[in-house]
């Protein structure tokens, strides 16, 4: 079906309008006179309505006409910009964005618990109420709607109408313009609008033109509106209340016609759309030159790059082969073309690389909206800042690293930055600042979270803590403070007495640390009584590829992931004690309990040597020590599933090829040491 | 339809190879290469049929010994080949002896046979070519018993 093809193209598209909308909206509240925003604006809703329309889903076609008819009143002038419309603007995109959620998921812009119904009359509450003034003293109206027929008739007014019109004038006829609207949910709608055509006959009346034409009419071919030219002998009134008995008319407009005042509106609307379009035209010129710049580029298949990349990991691992292989006749001949090849094979890694690589723009995009809501809520003032959105990094992270994210603010917004009095009262600024900040550093990505509030209070912290049975109050007295900043990771943690509309939904810290880790990345706090508090997350450049070092037991080899490693060290049989048949070592007055690499997985092994090599874990604010038979070394390894076979092995969180074609185990160290 | 008193027959192939002392066979649709034995890096804690993993082409694939599936015991100096199969998504390498060939079977020279119940759903039944006798094995249903195991 067409409408199947071009769905996902309605889907990202609409997807980027609503974005597009919520930054106007937000330049729009901070300066509500910017017509240049509004008019923006209203393009993108007509251009969305228009999307909407093409791709049947009405309910969110009626939503962005109601928008853009309220748009329209004020960049005509017509209306002013307040904060109340604003507020319903962006509770339209809300809407439109939770309709566009539901496409995607049912194909179905209904939405089940959201009141779509009571904004569109709010918005309608609005045009009335502001377009009062406005209406003709001889217009007609029935029931509630307001007119909108102010524009100028669709009517096109030619000099054989203008002559039958003036003739019936002779006649003594009234020539009038109607325009009747159906009710929203018409079945039937050919057949009603027959019965009103019968109805003007009936009373004797003619009707000269019809918009849409008849014949379209008769195939059902209009939305809710026809208009109408009609001479007749009796009063606007009349007709009204005539044609406004008939099933199903929602409104009737009756007003007199009268040609040459027509034409010259006509007229007068032409030229007012030249000056907009004129207008517009060097902006969306401007914009489209900016757009060529972004969108040169090929959407393609999520699959089809893993493919790639794992096509290319194939080439990697054959010429290291051919490399080792080749090692043993030291061929002078060969050794050039086959650096040549290493060097092709590096630049076409680096590229698939950056293929799947996204800027952060994807999930930063969103916040500026959500802070404004939040602070809002919060009755706090903050300026947010984004820093660094053109950071890039791995399509898996950008998906996952939102609600993280997004949870932090939240925590930023509701702990952290005070009242506006409080601020004052503490001699800083009456707005807080909220930083949101990417980058590259090495082979990482940080990201931080930076706010000037009032910091995280230790004491409280470890009451809470203590409260909660999570550490002892002794121990806890003498943690230092990057220690005690750690607990608030720990599952069930809240400082909050009261659990307030914003945070304490249950996303706590410690999932935002479960996701982070499950991405092989890391985040920390710091923090600073009234100074503010900083968080710190980073990411690997890729999902794909990580940071392992390399261990052995026996002949085997297991990669642990660089992200759980505290640190490693040499210990000899005598460091090992034992406390309820946990064997531990010291380290630092620190009693880490450590397990033998070979007996948690079973493997046959020799008593073990006097000197062991041990590698210390962390998970969570755990650490354990697993010793392993020799360090080989660090490496960048591509991580590969074992596939549904192993599904029930738990130690192992994948496989990795090593460059001499051999396969290296990834410990689970979350799952190791239960 | 009418079933007249020749029997509706069908053609069909098998990649045949021998398992201890028994010639066996995989329908040739599911097989996807036949590699020489490698050399397999034991999974710990894995089921006892699966000796470990190879790496094939930069893919990792899990091994199968078919004798300990089919519950036969056979050596492990007898193995030479692995046919590596792909069904439902699971790619999977079965340890096999000596890889005989295609062969091309019909099914009238295809007998259900009660000698054969120890391989139970595992078995499609016995293939008869001349004095061959080959266990016509079904693929799917080995994989699935290893897969919704444990």
């Amino acid at each position: 079906m067409m409408r199947d093809e071009y769905l996902s193209v309605f889907i990202d598209e609409t997807k980027e309008a609503i974005q597009n909308m919520n930054d106007i909206l937000l330049k729009l509240e901070k300066d509500m006179e910017d017509m240049e925003s509004i008019n923006e604006l209203f393009r993108i809703l007509h251009t969305l309505k228009g999307m909407a329309g093409t791709m049947e889903f009405n309910i969110m076609m009626t939503l962005c006409h109601r928008m853009e008819n309220l748009l329209d009143e004020i960049r005509n002038g017509r209306m002013k910009l307040t904060e109340d419309i604003v507020d319903k603007l962006f509770k339209g995109a809300d809407i439109l964005e939770q309709m566009l959620g539901s496409i995607v998921e049912g194909g179905s812009d209904e939405l089940e618990d959201v009141d779509v119904e009571g904004l569109v009359h709010e918005l309608e509450e609005f045009l009335e109420g502001k377009s009062i003034g406005r209406i003709p003293k001889d217009e007609v109206e029935k029931g509630e709607g307001k007119s909108e027929v102010e524009e100028g008739i669709p009517i096109e007014i030619t000099d054989d109408l203008i002559h039958v019109v003036n003739e019936a004038k002779n006649k003594g006829y009234n020539s009038y313009y109607i325009r009747v609207t159906l009710k929203e949910d018409t079945q039937l709608k050919s057949a009603r609008m027959y019965l009103v055509f019968h109805k003007i006959e009936e009373l004797g009346g003619e009707l000269l033109r019809t918009f849409p034409p008849v014949e379209d009419i008769e195939d059902e071919k209009f939305d809710l509106d026809v208009d109408m030219i009609v001479v007749a002998k009796q009063s606007a009134e009349e007709l009204s209340s005539a044609v406004g008995n008939v099933t199903d008319v929602a409104r009737v407009v009756v007003r007199p016609f009268e040609p040459e005042e027509e034409l010259e509106k006509k007229r007068e609307e032409e030229r007012r759309r030249e000056e907009v379009s004129e207008e517009e035209g060097k902006r969306v010129r401007k914009e489209e030159r900016k757009r060529k710049k972004i969108t040169q580029t090929v959407r393609v298949d999520i699959e089809k790059l893993d493919t790639l990349m794992n096509l290319m990991g194939e080439l990697v691992i054959a010429r290291s082969r051919i490399v080792e292989t080749l090692k043993k006749y030291s061929i002078k001949e060969v050794d050039e073309s086959l650096a040549q090849l290493s060097r092709i094979t590096l630049d076409l890694q680096n590229i698939v690389m950056k293929i799947r690589m996204v800027p952060i723009a994807y999930v930063f995009n969103r916040f500026p909206r959500m802070v404004r809501d939040l602070a809002k809520q919060m009755n706090k003032e903050v300026d947010f800042i984004i820093k660094g959105e053109e950071t890039e990094l791995d399509r898996t992270f950008v998906e996952e690293i939102g609600d993280p994210l997004l949870h932090l603010l939240r925590n930023s917004i509701d702990h952290g930055i005070e009242s506006k009095e409080e601020r004052i009262a503490k001699g800083k600024p009456p707005k807080g600042t909220i930083v949101l900040s990417a980058r590259h550093e090495g082979n990482n990505v940080v990201i931080e979270v930076v706010d000037d509030g009032k910091g995280i209070d230790r004491d409280k912290i470890i009451k809470s803590a203590v409260e909660r049975g999570l550490i002892d109050e002794t121990k806890a007295m003498m943690l230092p403070d990057d220690k005690v900043f750690e607990l608030i990771f720990l599952p069930g943690f809240s400082t909050k007495e009261e659990v307030t509309e914003v945070s304490g939904r249950g996303v706590g810290m410690d999932v935002v640390k479960n996701v982070v880790e499950s991405l092989n990345g890391s985040v920390s706090i710091e923090s600073q009584k009234d100074k503010g508090t900083r968080v710190t997350i980073r990411l690997p450049l890729t999902l794909a590829i990580i940071q392992a070092l390399l261990v052995k037991v026996r002949d085997f080899v297991y990669a642990i992931p660089i992200a759980a490693i505290d640190s490693t060290l040499k210990i000899t049989k005598e460091d090992i004690q034992v406390v309820q048949d946990q064997e531990v070592v010291m380290i630092r007055q620190e009693v880490v309990p450590i397990i033998k690499l070979w007996d948690a997985l079973g493997i046959p092994h020799d008593e073990e040597a006097t000197s062991m090599n041990v590698v210390i874990i962390k998970v969570g604010n755990r650490k354990y020590g697993i010793v392993v038979d020799t360090l080989i070394g660090q490496d960048d390894i591509v991580i590969k599933s074992l596939g549904k076979l192993f599904s029930d092995v738990k130690e192992f969180s994948g496989g990795a090829v090593l460059g001499d074609g051999s396969i290296a185990l990834i410990l689970d160290v979350a799952n190791l040491m239960v | 339809m009418e079933i007249g008193e020749k029997e509706v027959m069908q053609e069909f192939e098998v990649l045949s190879f021998i398992v201890g002392d028994q010639e066996m066979a995989f329908d040739v649709d599911y097989v996807e290469i036949v590699i020489d034995l490698a050399e397999i890096t034991p999974v710990p804690k894995s089921k006892p049929m699966i000796k470990g993993i190879i790496n094939l082409r930069g893919r990792i694939v899990p091994i199968i010994d078919l004798a300990d599936v089919l519950g036969a015991n056979v050596g492990d100096s007898q193995y030479e080949s692995i046919v590596v199969i792909k069904y439902n998504d699971i790619e999977a390498g079965f340890m096999v002896g000596t890889v005989k060939g295609v062969l091309r079977a019909s099914t009238n020279e295809l007998e259900s046979i009660s000698s054969l119940e120890r391989y139970g759903e595992k078995s499609r039944g016995l293939i008869k070519k001349g004095n061959r006798l080959v266990v016509y094995l079904d693929v799917t249903k080995i994989i699935d018993e290893i897969a919704g195991e444990g």
